[in-house]
């Protein structure tokens, strides 16, 4: 087992070494930079020399890599172009605001999805059944930007119930975590439904329910106890798009994270700044995915980690 | 289904002491299973019909010209910004107007024409970058999992790093940066959507081929095959690719309404396509800042969104009934 995280986690270095170099080249392939294509301000060739060898952009490429990756791993990810800050500085400002986001979002999913999926199976072909069916591919299939339109017009702007624009009271989080969490929610509740199916079938809850057990025990001791399993292992995946839907729901409702600073930076050009949250959004990915790796093995004896 | 048999058939049939029925191939079966399952139908129907609008929207071939959209979509109308859809008239709406079916936008554009022209990219979205994806995701993946080695190693390697990376940041990164370059720009950033989209998405198609062409390479028939001398050409296309086709058509069916999504998310936050080329993302976007007094310009695309993603969900999870009986309980 230590030897299956130690390997996971070596792992995920030449994984990102390969995603900064790919972002990198990207970012320098692209022609031209924030400075050069201001038409209102005119900048003598000097000042842009100047600017250029600031931000060290007048080295060869290969060499600015070989800097930048050494400055990565002294924690520092360089200057932002637009914003004269250390990017370190600007993500860690944004940071908390996208995680309180995303743990709302993710604890609304969980507290949904799996009562809703648990009755869903138990009551399975039934109305019940059918409408959180019905609710859960609603949730998957449409797309959470579309979600929170209809929502900021039924709730911000015709009953003008709850603030849409910016964070801090919990009337401006709201929207936010319930938009991003329906459709990690939704697609966990499909997951339950379906897991929970297959348990109630096995030979175990057969055995447990022959023995006289009350049905409760029988659905919450062994039942529900299995079908968690595969579920649990889809919160990684589902941690993953709550990450990467952070920042279409971030700009949508002008949220203070990082996911917003990631679009802004994105239209801006401010590649260092693009470079720092990509890295940083790829490295979260793989914690997320690694600790529910880690996390199967432990609550599934049956699996044998390699 | 009975009544189609032929008398003959009939005769046999109370011959053996059995129910005749029109024969069937494992296709045909499974798209009678398709059409019986009502959601799919009905999914079915919203796709050809957003097909139709999308093409009949102007359409002007071999001397046959239809042109269902009322106006041209980028034609400003300025005294007549933001008309609201006729049928807010019966609520009270002071401000509609019978030449603008379904209301007009913050330039006075036509509401109705450009939600058809819309259709018409997402309808190229879906199909040009999907069939790019499927072309590479099926040779490398064929290749991969039949001759194995060096090719399959490789493959693998360059899998973990793109799952790596998740997939709408690797497209935005891909997109952005190109932005400004004559790839990023051609058609008004349609080309780079196709890449961004494609680049991401074939490790998916070859994975899952990959995983498939394993899983049946050592089966008797592809034993039989090579048995009588067929050649690796032959085994991967007649016998090998048949039998993995109804996983590869089920992720086609989501690959589509993905690769629209995808592009809706990047026209709306504004590095997808460029305005004034009208699509659901675009209309979003423009729309989003007049939104808080006039919703319209934005309620009527994300609806139109909606409804199609919510076609091919339908028809997707028909399809994989239909094509894996088994998995139906």
């Amino acid at each position: 087992m230590l030897r299956y995280v130690i390997r996971r986690l070596l792992l995920i270095i030449p994984t990102m070494f390969f995603v900064a170099l790919i972002t990198f080249s990207l970012a320098h392939a692209a022609p031209g930079s924030p400075f050069d294509r201001n038409a209102n301000r005119p900048m003598s060739q000097e000042t842009i020399d100047r600017i250029n060898r600031y931000y060290g952009v007048d080295k060869p490429i290969p060499e600015q890599f070989v800097t930048y990756m050494g400055n990565l791993l002294r924690g520092d990810l360089g200057l932002s172009f637009t914003r004269q800050r250390p990017v370190v500085d600007i993500i860690g400002q944004g940071i908390g605001t996208t995680f309180q986001l995303g743990l709302g979002a993710l604890v609304f999913a969980l507290a949904f999805s799996i009562p809703l999926g648990i009755i869903s199976a138990l009551k399975q072909n039934t109305l019940v059944d059918y409408s959180s069916m019905l609710v859960a591919t609603i949730g998957t299939t449409i797309p959470s930007f579309v979600i929170a339109i209809f929502l900021i017009y039924i709730f911000g702007v015709n009953l003008n119930l709850l603030p849409f624009v910016g964070w801090g009271s919990w009337q401006h989080m709201v929207m936010p975590m319930f938009v991003l969490g329906l459709g990690a929610g939704a697609f966990l509740t499909r997951i339950t439904r379906a897991s929970m199916l297959e348990a109630i079938r096995q030979d175990y809850v057969r055995t447990a329910r022959s023995k006289g057990l009350r049905e409760r025990t029988v659905i919450v001791g062994h039942a529900l106890k299995n079908a968690l399993i595969p579920v649990a292992t889809i919160i990684g995946p589902a941690t993953a798009g709550l990450i990467t839907g952070s920042f279409i729901i971030e700009t949508l409702f002008n949220v203070p994270g990082m996911g917003r600073l990631y679009i802004i930076s994105i239209l801006a050009r401010d590649y260092p700044v693009i470079m720092g949250t990509t890295l940083l959004y790829a490295f979260l990915i793989m914690m997320a995915n690694l600790t529910v790796d880690i996390l199967y093995g432990v609550l599934d004896p049956r699996i044998k980690v390699r | 289904m009975a009544t189609a048999a032929t008398a003959q058939q009939q005769q046999r049939a109370g011959e053996m002491n059995v129910i005749a029925r029109k024969q069937r191939s494992l296709w045909g079966d499974a798209f009678y299973r398709l059409i019986r399952n009502r959601a799919a139908l009905v999914g079915l129907i919203v796709i050809a019909f957003a097909a139709l609008t999308a093409i009949f929207a102007d359409f002007d071939l071999l001397g046959i010209r239809i042109k269902l959209a009322p106006y041209d979509p980028l034609a400003q109308n300025g005294p007549k910004q933001l008309m609201e859809p006729i049928w807010t008239k019966f609520f009270g709406s002071k401000f509609t107007d019978p030449a603008y079916i379904f209301g007009s936008d913050e330039l006075g554009r036509d509401i109705l024409s450009r939600l058809m022209y819309s259709s018409r990219v997402s309808l190229i979205i879906g199909l040009v970058p999907v069939s790019i994806v499927l072309a590479i995701g099926l040779s490398v993946g064929m290749l991969a999992g039949y001759v194995g080695g060096v090719v399959d190693d490789v493959l693998m390697r360059i899998t973990d790093v793109v799952y790596a990376f998740p997939d709408l940041l690797f497209v935005i990164i891909i997109v952005a940066t190109l932005r400004g370059t004559p790839l990023g720009d051609a058609y008004n950033g349609l080309l780079v959507i196709f890449v961004g989209i494609a680049v991401v998405n074939w490790v998916g198609v070859a994975r899952l081929v990959r995983g498939q062409v394993l899983s049946v390479k050592h089966r008797e028939f592809v034993e039989a095959a090579r048995a009588i001398g067929a050649g690796p050409g032959r085994i991967m296309r007649t016998h090998i690719f048949p039998n993995i086709l109804a996983p590869i058509i089920v992720t086609v069916a989501f690959a589509i309404p993905g690769a629209m999504l995808t592009e809706s998310i990047l026209s709306y936050l504004g590095i997808g396509i460029r305005p004034p080329t009208p699509t659901w993302g675009v209309m979003i976007n423009e729309g989003f800042i007049v939104f808080s007094t006039s919703a319209w310009p934005v309620l009527l695309p994300s609806m139109c969104i909606s409804i199609v993603l919510l076609a091919f969900t339908f028809v997707g999870d028909g399809l994989r009934d239909a094509l894996d009986p088994r998995s139906k309980m």
